[in-house]
């Protein structure tokens, strides 16, 4: 793949910087919460970052903005790094962190478009954003609109048929305003992806179904940064960037483990602060 | 006794699509914001004329139910109004777990026409009957469901769909279906019955294409001196509760009638109501939770007991029970 270094080292930084921020809020919710999606939410951390600090065009004030660009997080139970990005924007107050998951709460477990500002997708079944994503996609071309449409999608989730189905009529569609980010951290619920459904040659799986597909390291900012730029010069396809991540990357002893669904325990709260800041 | 809204001869007959159909263009041409999408399924009229008048507004996801639902609720976040068209049995079957969590969950304004649905689906066979969609989609929040009794009130159904803010299914019979009504101009209410016909021995619940075989066995009846007013159940969810308990009360006995299996559908809901409010007997005619087989309409209202004959039998026994 072509690499182009166009980007200011000083924004490179901030978004590194914004990451580790976005950890911090996501390692905080789960905290109080008692439990959460840690290794999913810490793999996408760059991912989200990217896209709701530089590329996406959003306005906090105004969610429901008819020209914004949509992200739709499919692997929507790793709703906490969403939420932190959400937050650190201005879409609501920090304070709703620390209610994550709790009874009332405007944050609830897996991404809510009834109660969180700025979420436009209530996922938690998995496998079925990319559809909802080709939907908005469709709707941008009826209207003659040039937001794009984003989503993240988990790796085990591609294991789900209706992926497939939304990949095939995206680029029977020709959607190229549709950008389908895949968080490919090689774990899912109870083990590793490749001992579960084997999902490998990914990218040329993409490639086959139509797609203009390309591979990062998905914790690389200069490269996601790169990558997304790349889109707007390929017309008449759907972009596929098939991120490269690590489960619970951004805190040494968190890297590589599956940390689905867990409790932060002292220890590992007392180990993450010191990376993640106080 | 028959309103005069309904037709003295219910022998014309049209099928509830072709006027879905001439609905929609009309629709259409009003409300740039309606949006087609089909899954491998006969666009008729409306296909012929999107294509023509607004292409950028039809879409065939192909043999793809799951993802055109849910693609739906993706169109319907940003503002549109989209019609989704497949086999009643393939939108309940296949995309449940879509209308639920893609559609109804987040209120959004789709519209899923569910097509050739009931047991009455000539020669098809079982695979293809879908019984179950009314118990299943009416346990679902936020949903409204609709079913049509005739051709002309299917176009009352799809414009109340458009006037309704929110998800909407509207099942539609496969056969030629007898038109009940005179026109358009006869009072209905979303959610509220519509009374057909006027009499205080007993009271007929009916919904879909049996709505005509009410109100055959209502004149089988009457010449046998039981006097049943029938109510057209065009709105299953939301079903207004005062019109059920009203019957109960006036009446004293009530027989719902419906295309689909008895367990949780027509059947269901009007004895949930009477249950819980004025309990009186009731008796439930629809399909005795089997699935079907192929064959004509005929041979299967005579096999799975959808007929006027078998609404008057259902009758006759209710109003025995009655105390």
């Amino acid at each position: 793949m072509k690499m182009v270094m166009t980007h200011d080292k000083s924004l490179i930084k901030f978004l590194e910087e914004k990451a580790k921020v976005l950890r911090k809020h996501t390692l905080e919710m789960i905290r109080s919460s008692g439990i959460g999606w840690l290794g999913g939410s810490f793999s996408e951390a760059e991912i989200v970052t990217v896209l709701y600090f530089h590329q996406m065009k959003h306005d906090p004030r105004n969610p429901r903005w008819m020209e914004r660009d949509r992200l739709i997080v499919s692997k929507a139970h790793c709703c906490e790094m969403v939420y932190a990005a959400l937050g650190e924007s201005g879409y609501f107050p920090k304070e709703e962190f620390l209610r994550y998951g709790k009874f009332g709460a405007i944050l609830q477990a897996h991404t809510d478009r009834r109660t969180v500002p700025g979420v436009e997708y209530s996922g938690g079944s998995l496998g079925e954003g990319l559809s909802f994503a080709v939907g908005e996609a469709l709707a941008a071309k009826i209207d003659g609109l040039d937001y794009k449409v984003y989503c993240i999608i988990g790796d085990g989730e591609c294991d789900e048929g209706q992926v497939w189905e939304a990949v095939l009529s995206a680029a029977h569609f020709k959607l190229d305003n549709l950008i389908a980010l895949v968080d490919h951290n090689k774990f899912q619920s109870t083990g590793e992806v490749s001992k579960k459904i084997r999902l490998e040659p990914l990218s040329e799986k993409w490639k086959a179904f139509g797609w203009h597909v390309m591979e990062v390291d998905g914790h690389n900012i200069e490269q996601l940064l790169d990558t997304l730029d790349e889109v707007g010069n390929v017309k008449g396809q759907p972009h596929a960037i098939i991120c490269h991540t690590i489960k619970g990357k951004g805190v040494p002893s968190f890297e590589g483990k599956n940390l689905h669904f867990v409790k932060v325990t002292d220890e590992m709260y007392s180990e993450a602060l010191k990376i993640l800041g106080e | 006794m028959i309103k005069e809204y309904v037709r003295e001869s219910l022998n014309e007959l049209k099928t509830m699509y072709q006027a879905y159909n001439e609905a929609i263009i009309e629709l259409a041409r009003q409300n740039d914001k309606i949006v087609l999408l089909y899954a491998d399924f006969p666009s008729d009229i409306a296909g012929e004329f999107f294509r023509k008048e607004y292409p950028s507004r039809i879409f065939d996801f192909g043999i793809a139910e799951a993802n055109m639902i849910t693609a739906a609720a993706g169109l319907a976040a940003c503002g549109k109004i989209p019609f989704t068209h497949c086999h009643g049995i393939f939108a309940v079957g296949r995309a449940y777990n879509q209308i639920r969590q893609n559609v109804a969950f987040d209120m959004l304004n789709v519209k899923i026409v569910l097509c050739n649905s009931g047991m009455l689906w000539p020669f098809m066979g079982g695979s293809h009957q879908v019984i179950e969609d009314i118990a299943a989609l009416r346990a679902i929040p936020n949903l409204m469901v609709m079913s049509p009794a005739d051709a002309v009130e299917t176009k009352r159904v799809v414009k109340a769909a458009v006037e309704h803010s929110g998800p909407v299914t509207l099942r539609l019979a496969n056969p030629p279906t007898p038109i009940i009504y005179k026109d358009e101009n006869y009072p209905f209410k979303v959610g509220k019955p519509t009374l057909l016909r006027e009499g205080g021995d007993v009271t007929i619940f009916s919904t879909g294409m049996l709505v005509s075989e009410s109100l055959l066995a209502a004149n089988i009846l009457s010449k046998e001196g039981i006097e049943a007013q029938v109510f057209d159940v065009h709105t299953i969810k939301p079903l207004d509760e005062n019109t059920i308990i009203d019957a109960a009360k006036k009446t004293g006995a009530i027989v719902t009638v419906e295309d689909a299996n008895i367990i949780g559908g027509l059947g269901g809901a009007v004895a949930e109501i009477v249950c819980e409010n004025y309990p009186v007997p009731v008796k439930r005619v629809g399909v005795k939770d089997e699935f079907g087989q192929s064959g004509t309409v005929e041979e299967l209202k005579q096999a799975y007991g959808l007929s006027a004959k078998h609404v008057a039998e259902a009758v006759k026994m209710v109003v025995k029970q009655k105390s």
